[in-house]
């Protein structure tokens, strides 16, 4: 029933159905509810009121620049830190209160933290040991959840002895073996080269599907996320900014800052009209598929098209349009991409447009060429000035200041 | 597939240097300060001590002769006026270490993972304070403290623990509480450095796998903070075992330690052949004992290391 309500739920109606009235009965095993979980560290609200229900099987990322609280959110759910307030239910068990060894989740540190005094085996072997399980049944799992990270050969090697994306797989493969209902990742691949985290990216996926079991995955990287969630949690200052899937957080971004968060967005400014799907700018008029909530008539908004709606084509005559969503400009940059060929069209007040276009039915245009971009209603969101101001002043504080590198590996 | 990997970032070969051949030095030479101290100020020492103690003291005014060579020393130095002496040093040795041992495990565990990390250097500097008096000043201090008509007897006697004055001073128990209050910070500056390195995330792995509180401290606290509980042991027990100022000051007849016994036939009846057979007998003693504890200590963890130990052996 709750599912049902989440899939409907509008997007940015910051995650979670109220579910006060479900009982700890009805969560099946693998599912994540936290309601109105905060968490203060001194005066600072790291994690604000967040509400979240992870269905049993999915993947769902924590995506947010460093210091949104992601990883707070996830250590609360490991059991290292507890809610300053807020309920949280791991298959339907309240587990606040309870220390990280008698919860059933498990967890894949973001250095690894493999036991440098033991050999693969042995890491891989010890939440088995733990729990007192028979020798003879220990050799046959160990084996088993080496053989599923294929690392199998290299099992009385010491951790030391392996490389990041090694390591990597065991870490894995020792959070795997206690059979957790859910499994927490806490930015796992950030310490690995690109082609490497591209193919544990799709590893982690399949892995995932096969093995049935929820997946909570903390990342900065959007690719990742949108690589490999079911749905993301796009998170800000402590609180859900949007959950949603991929696609809809691609193509219905709630809020400015997730439009500008997650992809490339061109913000055009100008004044609402009377008709709040339709915005007036210096260069002419915007329309766009629907209103943001936020809009009034006559306030100063921005409207946020993605490079790729963008066409451009070489101006005809020099007719000014007064069609909406028409931008006359000038070619001022052309940069291959690959698949995708990119112009920048400088449309006058310093403003510039970012076009991207497959590279087979790209026009073929130079620098100077004077264009026409034009792109679809549907492609375009409007947004509060402000909202989008500050979005846009976070998104670069987030991208000057990358996570930092976790204190584990330093000596 | 590795090979080729390995093939592709194969470090480039070493350019040639251009300083002339003759200006070369091995790389042992930057060892060569401190082989040569070494050499000059320990192993020379030391080999003449052993070589002393092979002779003997000539006449009244003589320190030592080494015309004739003999074990005689050895067994004087072990006959029973003087073996009570070694057992006693044995004692104070064994007790002081295990006592700083008992206190300062849990207070380095405290310091490294419990204590608020703003305060760490206060902490650290209050371990420290002791350590930048002089050694013979603190143990004076001691003297004081502990004597008959002393604070602590004054105190216990007025709480009515005791009724008459206390009798500890000059006695082992005197200088064991002197060892251990000489040499407790030594133990715990290494100890602490030893677990701040177990790094949180190691820790809270161990946890979020099922490992309960004393179950991490055994399998992954301890194993990762042993060199440096190890260095704390010995940088503790050695000096103690020779220590003769602690024991001279506070320990009195009851209470002589073997680096008293050496300093004394050094210094008052000059005999060098006889102290130094004491020295050599220190020495053995102390690298015996050290011996045993480590063969104690690995067999101790047997059982532990058994549970663990988990070899699958396929090179497939």
């Amino acid at each position: 029933m709750t599912e049902s309500a989440q899939n409907t739920a509008p997007a940015g109606s910051a995650a979670g159905g109220s579910s006060a009235e479900m009982t700890g009965a009805s969560e099946p095993e693998g599912s994540v509810v936290l309601e109105g979980v905060t968490k203060k560290f001194g005066g600072a609200i790291a994690v604000d009121n967040i509400s979240l229900n992870v269905r049993p099987g999915e993947f769902l990322s924590l995506l947010g620049p460093s210091g949104c609280g992601k990883t707070t959110t996830l250590r609360m759910l490991a059991g290292f830190e507890e809610p300053t307030s807020g309920s949280i239910r791991i298959s339907g068990q309240d587990v606040v209160g309870i220390p990280p060894h008698k919860r059933n989740v498990n967890t894949v540190f973001q250095a690894y933290a493999l036991f440098p005094h033991m050999s693969v085996a042995e890491n891989v072997a010890y939440g088995l040991r733990q729990k007192g399980t028979p020798k003879s049944e220990i050799r046959e799992r160990v084996t088993e959840s080496l053989d599923l990270v294929q690392m199998r050969s290299f099992a009385d090697r010491k951790p030391t002895q392996l490389s990041g994306g090694q390591q990597q797989r065991i870490a894995l493969a020792r959070a795997l073996i206690n059979r957790p209902a859910v499994l927490l990742l806490d930015e796992p691949l950030g310490a690995l080269d690109r082609q490497l985290r591209e193919e544990m990216q799709i590893e982690l996926k399949l892995l995932q599907s096969r093995l049935g079991i929820t997946f909570i995955f903390v990342t900065h990287d959007q690719g990742e996320a949108l690589s490999m969630s079911d749905r993301i949690a796009i998170m800000r200052k402590g609180r859900i900014e949007q959950l949603d899937d991929a696609d809809s957080i691609y193509d219905s971004p709630a809020s400015a800052y997730v439009a500008g968060f997650i992809g490339q967005q061109n913000f055009i400014a100008g004044t609402m009209t009377n008709d709040l799907s339709v915005m007036e700018s210096p260069f002419g008029i915007i329309n766009a598929s629907g209103p943001h909530e936020d809009l009034a008539a006559g306030m100063d908004a921005q409207a946020a098209v993605r490079p790729e709606a963008v066409a451009v084509a070489l101006a005809t005559g020099d007719s000014t349009s007064t069609a909406a969503n028409q931008i006359r400009g000038e070619v001022i940059g052309v940069s291959h991409q690959g698949e995708t060929l990119q112009f920048l069209v400088s449309i006058g007040n310093d403003q510039t447009l970012l076009s991207r276009v497959p590279r087979p039915n790209a026009p073929r245009l130079a620098v100077g060429d004077s264009v026409l971009c034009t792109w679809d209603t549907a492609s375009v969101h409007l947004f509060p000035s402000d909202q989008a101001s500050q979005a846009q002043a976070d998104i670069a504080r987030a991208v000057s200041n990358p996570a930092p590198p976790t204190s584990s590996i330093s000596l | 597939m590795t090979t080729t990997v390995e093939g592709r970032t194969a470090p480039p070969r070493k350019a040639p240097s251009k300083r002339p051949r003759w200006l070369k030095l091995p790389s042992f030479a930057l060892a060569i300060p401190a082989w040569a101290w070494l050499f000059a100020f320990f192993v020379a020492p030391v080999a003449l001590v052993v070589w002393f103690s092979f002779g003997y003291k000539p006449g009244i005014f003589g320190t030592h002769a080494n015309d004739v060579l003999s074990f005689d020393r050895y067994a004087e130095a072990l006959s029973p006026t003087f073996f009570t002496t070694f057992q006693n040093t044995l004692w104070v040795g064994v007790v002081g270490t295990l006592i700083c041992l008992a206190i300062s495990i849990p207070f380095a565990y405290w310091l490294a993972f419990k204590a608020p990390i703003a305060r760490r250097g206060i902490l650290l500097a209050m371990v420290m304070i002791p350590f930048w008096t002089n050694f013979l000043v603190r143990t004076i201090g001691w003297q004081i403290i502990l004597a008959p008509s002393g604070i602590l007897s004054e105190a216990l006697q007025s709480i009515g623990m005791l009724n008459e004055p206390l009798e500890i001073l000059y006695t082992r128990t005197a200088v064991l509480i002197g060892v251990v209050y000489n040499y407790l910070p030594l133990m715990i500056l290494p100890m602490f450095v030893a677990f701040d390195r177990v790094s949180l995330p190691m820790r809270e792995a161990s946890k979020d796998l099922g490992a309960g509180r004393w179950s991490t401290f055994m399998n992954v606290t301890l194993p990762l903070a042993k060199p440096g509980i190890v260095v704390g042991i010995l940088l503790v027990y050695i000096p103690l075992m020779g220590d003769y100022i602690t024991a001279t000051v506070l320990g009195g007849a009851k209470g002589n330690m073997a680096g008293q016994m050496v300093a004394n036939q050094f210094q008052t009846a000059q005999n060098w052949a006889l102290g130094s057979a004491m020295a050599v007998v220190l020495v053995l003693t102390i690298l015996t004992t050290v011996g045993i504890a480590a063969l104690v200590a690995w067999l101790a963890a047997w059982p532990l290391r058994a549970n663990q130990r988990l070899v699958l052996g396929d090179k497939s």
